[in-house]
C-alpha cells in the first residue's frame, strides 16, 4: 500500500470514529433518591460509584470532578443533577436541573 | 463548532501530516514542486490587519454595548507559560510599535496606516500556543460576578472577525476559519463560541426580568465532553474548568440579559490563582 493509500485509509477510520463518537448522556437515577443520598461533604466518590453507577464525568487539572446524573422527568425529558467532587474524592456540592432532553 | 466538524478537521490534519511525510518520503528524482517561505508566522501571532477589522466591527456594532470600551485579553493556553511580565508589539516590515499591556493582561491596539499598509502581525515574547487571545467588552456598574449578554454577543462578533481563537494545529485554524464567519459562529446554536469566567465555575445562569434558566451541563467545560487527546486543539486546554457558552444566537434572551455565576468554591478560586501566576 502507499503511503497516499496509508493516509487515505487513517483518514476513514478516523472519519468512522467520529460518525460513533458522540458522548454518551448521563446515568439515570431518580431525583428522590439522587436528593436522599448524595450529601456535599459527606458522600465519597466511591459511595456515589456503588450507589447509582458510573456517569459522565468531567476530571479537571486541579483535582475536581463533575459528574452529571439524569433524573426522568416525563415525556422524554430528564433533570439533570450536577456533583462537583473535591481532589479528595468528597462531594463539595450539588445542583439540580435545568429540565432538558439529554444530548447526545 | 459541532461535534462532528471538529472531528472532521481532526482527521484532515492528520491526513495532511500524513501525506506531507509521505512527499518528503519521495525517492530522489521524483519532481516536488518548491514553495519559497520568507516567513513563517506563530500561531500566537495575530494579524494586525484582522484586528484592526474586530475594532471596525466594534465601531459598527456598539448598539450591543452601548455604554461599554473594546480591549483585548491575554489568557494562558498552556500550564507552564508564565502570564507575568507579558510584551506585545506590533511589527511590520520597516516599522515596530510598543503594545502596553496593563494588569489582567488586557490592552488596547493603537491604529496605525503604516503597520496596515505593511500587513503587521501582533508579537508576544511567549512561545507558540502558549496563550489564546479574547476580545473583552464589559459593560461599566453591572452587579458584581456577572456578565451582560449584549456585551458577549459583540465579544464573539469582534473576536471572530480580529481571528483571536488561537489553534495549534495551523490547518485545523485554517479550516476552521474557512468554515466559520462572524454570523455561522455567534448567530448559531453550532457556533460554540467559548468564554472563560474568572475562576472554575459550577453553574452559569441567564436572568431577564422575571425570567431566570440554568444552562444546561453541555454548555460548561466546551461540552463536557471533550476527549483528553483533543484538549490540545482547544484554547480551553488550561482554562477547561473556567469554560462555558452562552446561547448568544437565541433572540429571546435580550442583550440585557445577566449572566450570573456560581463556582466550583473560594478556595479553589484562590489555590487556581496561584497556580497560574507560578512561573515555569
Amino acid at each position: 500500500m502507499s503511503r497516499h493509500a496509508l493516509a487515505f485509509s487513517f483518514a476513514l477510520a478516523l472519519l468512522g470514529g467520529c460518525a460513533s463518537g458522540d458522548v454518551p448522556p448521563g446515568t439515570q437515577a431518580p431525583a428522590e433518591r439522587l436528593l436522599a443520598s448524595v450529601v456535599p461533604g459527606t458522600t465519597t466518590k466511591a459511595e456515589l460509584l456503588a450507589t447509582f453507577g458510573p456517569t459522565k464525568t468531567v476530571v479537571f487539572d486541579s483535582g475536581y470532578e463533575t459528574w452529571l446524573y439524569q433524573s426522568p422527568a416525563g415525556a422524554g425529558r430528564f433533570t439533570e443533577f450536577v456533583i462537583l467532587i473535591n481532589p479528595q474524592g468528597v462531594v463539595a456540592k450539588t445542583r439540580q436541573g435545568p429540565v432538558s432532553t439529554p444530548k447526545n | 463548532m459541532n461535534d462532528f466538524l471538529r472531528c472532521l478537521l481532526l482527521s484532515l490534519a492528520a491526513t495532511t501530516t500524513a501525506t506531507v511525510a509521505s512527499a518528503q518520503d519521495s525517492p530522489p528524482g521524483t519532481p516536488v514542486a518548491t514553495v519559497k517561505v520568507t516567513t513563517t508566522r506563530d500561531p500566537v501571532d495575530k494579524s494586525y490587519r484582522k484586528m484592526i477589522k474586530g475594532m471596525e466591527r466594534f465601531e459598527r456594532e456598539h448598539a450591543y454595548a452601548p455604554a461599554a470600551s473594546l480591549r483585548f485579553q491575554l489568557l494562558p493556553r498552556t500550564p507552564d507559560v508564565d502570564m507575568n511580565g507579558i510584551t506585545l508589539r506590533v511589527a511590520g516590515d520597516t516599522v515596530s510599535a510598543r503594545v502596553q499591556v496593563e494588569p489582567g493582561n488586557t490592552f488596547v491596539l493603537p491604529r496605525n496606516e503604516q503597520l496596515l499598509r505593511e500587513d503587521a502581525a501582533v508579537l508576544a515574547n511567549r512561545k507558540t500556543t502558549s496563550m489564546t487571545w479574547r476580545a473583552t467588552i464589559v459593560t461599566p456598574g453591572l452587579p458584581p460576578g456577572t456578565r451582560r449578554l449584549g456585551d458577549m454577543r459583540l465579544e464573539c462578533r469582534v473576536g471572530v472577525e480580529a481571528g483571536l481563537v488561537s489553534n495549534s494545529s495551523p490547518l485545523f485554524g485554517w479550516l476552521s476559519n474557512a468554515l466559520t464567519g462572524v454570523d455561522e459562529v455567534c448567530n448559531s446554536p453550532d457556533g460554540n463560541y467559548l468564554f472563560f469566567a474568572e475562576r472554575p465555575v459550577f453553574a452559569v445562569r441567564l436572568r431577564a426580568g422575571e425570567r431566570s434558566e440554568v444552562l444546561p451541563f453541555h454548555f460548561l467545560y466546551a461540552g463536557g465532553g471533550l476527549p483528553r487527546e483533543e484538549l490540545p486543539f482547544c484554547d480551553c486546554q488550561v482554562l477547561l474548568d473556567r469554560t462555558y457558552y452562552v446561547p448568544l444566537w437565541d433572540k429571546s434572551w435580550p442583550d440585557d440579559t445577566l449572566v450570573e455565576f456560581e463556582y466550583m468554591s473560594e478556595y479553589m478560586s484562590e489555590h487556581m490563582s496561584n497556580a497560574a501566576e507560578a512561573t515555569p
